[in-house]
């Protein structure tokens, strides 16, 4: 029993791998033959970032808006709770009685509440 | 201790014989269809913007133009690489080659047909959404290693509009789990041998394409690319290859959801009259053609309107939807 588990779960991470590593040898592979063909010119500008074609003020590494900052915060908030879920949805049928139902309502009014909240905080305001 | 005494060190090796096999022949078939298919769909993608527009699209290279991107990717793969000064090096690089590998991965557990799959797994839709994250990272990774603002920005779009998307993708998909009670596709496409499961879940489909729509980054939810404002986005300073590697991901990325949804809902291969890999291939290729159709079609959204989209109107809607769902499989 324990061996046929193992087997399955190495068989679908033996798939994975493979399936990885090609994933990231075929484009190496595409990078390489282009830098091998490619011409390389030299020249001073060549390597300046593009900036609409005046030279680049700073550089882009500062500080950055912060709304984005709280929409991150939720989606963590939000995103790991509902991760909770996948394994009932697997068992949901297998119970009989309305427990499930009970318990699986008070799960989403809870992560809801995620919302509601940032909702009144004016989150979803932008400035 | 021997190590023979172990007892499953020789069914490991017992079983890589043929499970290898499979992987390395699913492999070859992949890797052959892939770069053909995102040919084939850049090209359809330009003839159905060229004739929505009214204008006939690309004619010059063969026959109505069937071989320009076939030409297009020779020619990028003798441009110049170009590596601007002020990048993070490392990063710079490293991006292009990691956009790809969900892209490949994703293909795994997806059954086209009931014999054609390249391994059943327990976890099958998990996977492809656990996969499809590293093209994220990898979109943030360009732009931040680019040292572009343009680049930069681009690249926050594309995280902050990815996570508020992914959450009322991951309750759509959840509606249909808790009907079949299972992530394993050739399973959930077998519960719909008799009636598709977009005849029960109207909502939750709609709210998959939409949310697979803004996760793909297209229009009009392509506010990370957005021309008009951002000159390319992430990958304005990419040349040759590592641009078109960015595109192969992207469209190959298009392909793998559109399977998803025609796994979920659009019934997997069943169908009268044909084979189930042909009707699987129109599903696949007609879902597609939406997604072109209303890119040339809408225009593209405000950035606090894409935002709030998401989070006021489709993850109240999809929440809402996975309780009646749930409510109705208790009560009937």
């Amino acid at each position: 029993m324990f061996s046929q588990m193992l087997q399955a779960g190495l068989g679908d991470f033996l798939y994975v791998f493979i399936f990885f590593l090609v994933g990231l040898l075929l484009p190496l592979t595409m990078v390489i033959i282009n830098f091998v063909l490619g011409p390389r010119v030299f020249g001073e500008k060549r390597l300046v970032t593009y900036e609409s074609g005046m030279p680049p003020i700073k550089t882009a590494w500062m500080q950055f808006g912060a709304s984005y900052y709280l929409f991150a915060l939720i989606f963590l908030a939000f995103d790991v709770d509902v991760l909770y879920l996948f394994p009932v949805l697997i068992a949901y049928q297998k119970g009989t009685g309305v427990s499930e139902l009970i318990e699986f309502f008070i799960f989403l009014f809870l992560i809801s509440l995620a919302i509601v909240y940032s909702w009144r905080k004016g989150v979803f305001k932008w400035k | 201790m021997n190590i023979t005494q172990l007892p499953y060190i020789k069914d490991i090796f017992a079983f890589m014989g043929s499970d290898l096999m499979a992987a390395v022949i699913g492999l070859l078939i992949i890797a052959v269809f892939v770069p053909l298919n995102v040919a084939f769909l850049v090209l359809v993608e330009r003839k159905v913007a060229g004739h929505i527009q009214l204008r006939p699209g690309p004619m010059e290279v063969g026959p109505h133009g069937i071989l320009q991107t076939l030409i297009d990717a020779v020619k990028l793969l003798g441009k110049e690489m170009v590596t601007p000064g002020m990048t993070d090096k490392v990063l710079f690089f490293l991006a292009p080659i990691l956009v790809v590998v969900p892209a490949f991965v994703g293909w795994v557990p997806i059954s086209f047909s009931p014999i054609m799959q390249i391994r059943e797994m327990n976890v099958g839709v998990l996977l492809i959404f656990s996969f499809s994250s590293i093209s994220i990272l990898s979109i943030l990774m360009a732009g931040w290693s680019s040292n572009n603002k343009y680049s930069l920005i681009g690249a926050v779009r594309a995280v902050a509009q990815n996570v508020a998307y992914e959450i009322p993708l991951l309750l759509s998909t959840m509606s249909v789990i808790i009907m079949t009670n299972t992530f394993r596709m050739s399973e959930i496409v077998n519960a719909q041998s008799s009636v598709w499961h977009i005849l029960y879940q109207p909502v939750a489909a709609i709210i998959f394409i939409i949310a697979t729509t803004a996760e793909c980054n297209r229009a009009p939810f392509d506010l990370v690319e957005a021309e008009s404002e951002l000159v390319s986005g992430f990958h304005t300073e990419y040349t040759g290859m590592r641009f078109s590697l960015f595109f192969l991901a992207e469209y190959t990325n298009m392909v793998i959801a559109a399977s998803m949804a025609t796994v979920l809902f659009l019934g997997g291969w069943f169908g009268p009259f044909f084979p189930g890999l042909i009707w699987f291939v129109i599903k696949v290729y007609f879902l597609i053609f939406v997604v072109m159709w209303v890119r040339w079609t809408y225009p593209r959204l405000r950035f606090d309107q894409l935002m709030n989209f998401a989070w006021k109107v489709l993850i109240p809607i999809a929440l809402v939807n996975l309780l009646i769902t749930a409510i109705v499989l208790k009560v009937i």
